[in-house]
């Protein structure tokens, strides 16, 4: 059994990571026909993220720089796939399914469990960066809900006390899922909207939709009302002919009114 | 009881995860008599004959699907669609694992039936396992000589790649699927032009699902007849149904199509001690729900239909009284909120609102008013999107709203409670 107590981060060496993964990216951008090397992107990140434990700028870059790419579109394609962590997470993934089927066979009080003894929610990382935890859609094992994956192998049947083993034998070491690798040392969030602070006006003071409260659900919940208690003030609707008015005065205006826009 | 094993034959007894006891059991036999003795023209005669309606969702007839392809003489791709993620179904994470041999058999029999000569199979990122299996299983195949450069003797050649997704339900839409082969963001595309003219690196491409190819092996050696015997006359076949929820037995259950509801729920055990059965959604996530008084209906694509919901993926979740319902509305509503890809604003926005507004209710804060919107809205998302993913609200929660109105109702503040409560 690996030390998943042990440091990390002190002795990371992406040339090694690298080196270690180029030859089974030479591999897999060779099975495509005809040359289109892009469809190794999504492999390649995996491969990175075997060895890594997180999908990293660097590996991104160096992904970018294989396949004959701009990083944008290693970036842009990375964020859209929800198995890609690019900030780096715990030894173990801990994902419970929060679906439909799981859900009405006792999810709740499953992932209730996990929030108390963790002391982390949905997209976290517990303080010593042993454990991710995330809330899953259906994970496709709804005949033995509720289900989970550790480390992306599945886990079924689930109660609060086989939680409780589950925990204690990560924090021992003795767990039967291996843990993942780590390269450098989690935050406490591994979601990268949430570690920037990146989002909409609309979304803002909202910690998230599962905390609804803040100004974004405030706007809606005044655009609702509106919509439901009102009936629409016609007068003030935008007709064919003030579109045009209003046209006509913004050309009309200096430049620097101009420039609020 | 109805049920049958046909591509569930030997699993759990066997470990066909082997080649060899595969072989044993009557495996690649066909992919062998495809290659030696018949012309792709008659896989292509089988399957549409045997009226085979594919097993991923929509329920398009296989054999149609594969005639749009143009005879442009351009190279054209099979690709294996097994990003199985619609709530509530598990059958082709079952046969991935269980059963790769039969799923490759029958991946090769469509290529060489469409003409092609490489394949794509497509695993959800989740399914690692699956994965490792199904990549041992074609070098397994490889090794044996039915994977490669002029296979047995013929001409014929074929290559099949294995491509692990990373996580996204939309994925499983055919164009968004095509997208993340190659390397993109998994946002579904405009059609048409549709995958059959432009598809994988803009040839004409074929997206089948992982039960429906498996299939193809049982066609050949049964033919095409003794499918079509099967069940109704417009939807004829076995299915494997995965059945879930409050059920003693949940699994999946391979089924003459047209069973009624009824007799699935008897297979799945019943339901749990002292409850009773008030919903049923037959057809995965995207579904609307049946009621107590649908039980005896088919379980088939047009008799679904009729009955404003569809089969689907063969998703079979049962409900007993005990459900909270507002909770079950929002599990989807999240869901489907979650995995919009973001390229279509009614499926954006709407589901991320609906979300919230079903969080409100939830937490007591909701209004009267609420309920009417999560319909109104909900229906205000559909037919406005690229793809389904935005029309698959409406189903469930118009239906659980028309029928468990009382549940949403007791969640708000309504004046009238508010002045009983005074």
């Amino acid at each position: 059994m690996s030390d998943v107590t042990a440091p990390v981060g002190a002795d990371r060496d992406f040339a090694r990571i690298a080196a270690q993964v180029e030859p089974i990216a030479r591999t897999i951008m060779a099975q495509y026909p005809n040359g289109n090397v892009r469809s190794a992107l999504i492999p390649v990140l995996h491969e990175f993220q075997n060895v890594e434990g997180w999908v990293s700028p660097e590996a991104m870059a160096l992904t970018a720089e294989w396949i004959g790419e701009p990083l944008s579109v290693v970036e842009s394609t990375a964020s859209f796939y929800t198995l890609f962590h690019r900030r780096p997470i715990g030894r173990y993934m801990l994902q419970p399914c929060r679906n439909l089927s799981c859900l009405i066979n006792g999810a709740g009080d499953v992932m209730r469990h996990f929030r108390d003894r963790l002391g982390i929610g949905h997209l976290q990382t517990t303080e010593d960066g042993l454990f991710s935890y995330e809330e899953a859609e259906c994970l496709a094992a709804c005949d033995r809900a509720p289900c989970m994956q550790v480390n992306l192998q599945f886990v079924y049947d689930l109660t609060k006390e086989k939680v409780d083993e589950m925990l204690a034998a990560m924090r021992a070491g003795t767990y039967d899922v291996p843990p993942l690798p780590q390269s450098v040392k989690p935050g406490r969030d591994w979601s990268v909207a949430s570690a920037t602070d990146k989002k909409s006006p609309g979304a803002q003071g909202v910690s998230h939709p599962n905390d609804p409260g803040g100004l974004g659900d405030a706007s809606g919940v005044r655009m609702i009302e509106r919509l439901t208690k009102t009936p629409y003030p016609v007068e003030v609707r935008p007709t064919k002919e003030r579109l045009v008015a209003d046209g006509a005065a913004r050309l009309a205006a200096p430049p620097s009114s101009q420039s609020e826009h | 009881m109805p049920v049958v094993k046909v591509l569930t034959e030997g699993i759990g007894e066997f470990d066909l995860r082997d080649i060899a006891v595969y072989r044993e059991r009557g495996g690649y036999v066909q992919w062998k008599r495809a290659l030696t003795e018949m012309q792709p023209a008659d896989i292509a005669d089988i399957t549409m004959r045997s009226g085979l309606r594919g097993r991923g969702g929509a329920g398009f007839p296989t054999g149609r699907k594969w005639s749009f392809l143009p005879n442009n003489g351009r190279p054209r791709y099979m690709v294996c669609n097994c990003d199985e993620a619609e709530p509530g179904t598990f059958k082709d994470h079952m046969l991935l694992e269980e059963t790769p041999h039969q799923v490759l058999e029958g991946i090769l029999l469509g290529t060489y039936a469409i003409g092609s000569h490489h394949a794509f199979i497509y695993i959800r990122g989740e399914f690692e396992r699956g994965y490792r299996t199904f990549v041992a299983a074609v070098d397994a195949a490889r090794a044996a000589g039915f994977v490669g450069e002029k296979l047995l003797g013929t001409d014929y050649s074929v290559e099949v790649t294995v491509q692990r997704g990373a996580g996204a339900y939309i994925c499983g839409e055919e164009t968004a699927l095509i997208n993340s082969i190659e390397g993109r963001r998994g946002e579904p595309r405009l059609k048409p032009p549709f995958p059959a003219v432009k598809g994988l690196y803009g040839e004409p491409t074929v997206v089948n699902n992982v039960e429906t190819l498996a299939t193809l092996p049982h066609l050949l050696e049964r033919g095409a007849e003794w499918f079509a015997s099967v069940g109704p006359e417009r939807s004829p076949g076995y299915k494997i149904v995965s059945v879930s929820g409050h059920v003693r037995t949940p699994g999946n259950y391979e089924v003459p199509l047209g069973t009624p509801l009824r007799e699935l729920l008897a297979i799945a055990g019943g339901p749990r001690d002292g409850r009773t059965i008030v919903a049923v959604q037959p057809g995965g996530g995207s579904s609307a729900c049946l009621f107590e008084e649908h039980l005896d209906l088919g379980y088939d694509f047009d008799t679904m239909a009729a009955n404003g919901t569809m089969l689907g993926s063969g998703a079979v979740v049962f409900f007993d009284d005990s459900t909270n319902f507002v909770e079950a509305a929002l599990a989807l509503v999240r869901f489907y909120a979650h995995e919009s890809c973001g390229q279509c604003t009614p499926c954006r926005e709407g589901g991320h609102w609906l979300e919230v507004t079903l969080e409100r209710i939830l937490n007591g804060g909701g209004l009267d008013s609420d309920i009417d919107m999560l319909v109104a809205v909900s229906h205000q998302m559909t037919g406005l999107n690229l793809c389904p993913l935005g029309d698959s609200i409406e189903p469930f929660l118009a239906s659980v709203v028309k029928r468990f109105e009382a549940q949403f109702r007791s969640y708000v503040r309504s004046p009238q409670r508010e002045a009983i409560t005074a």
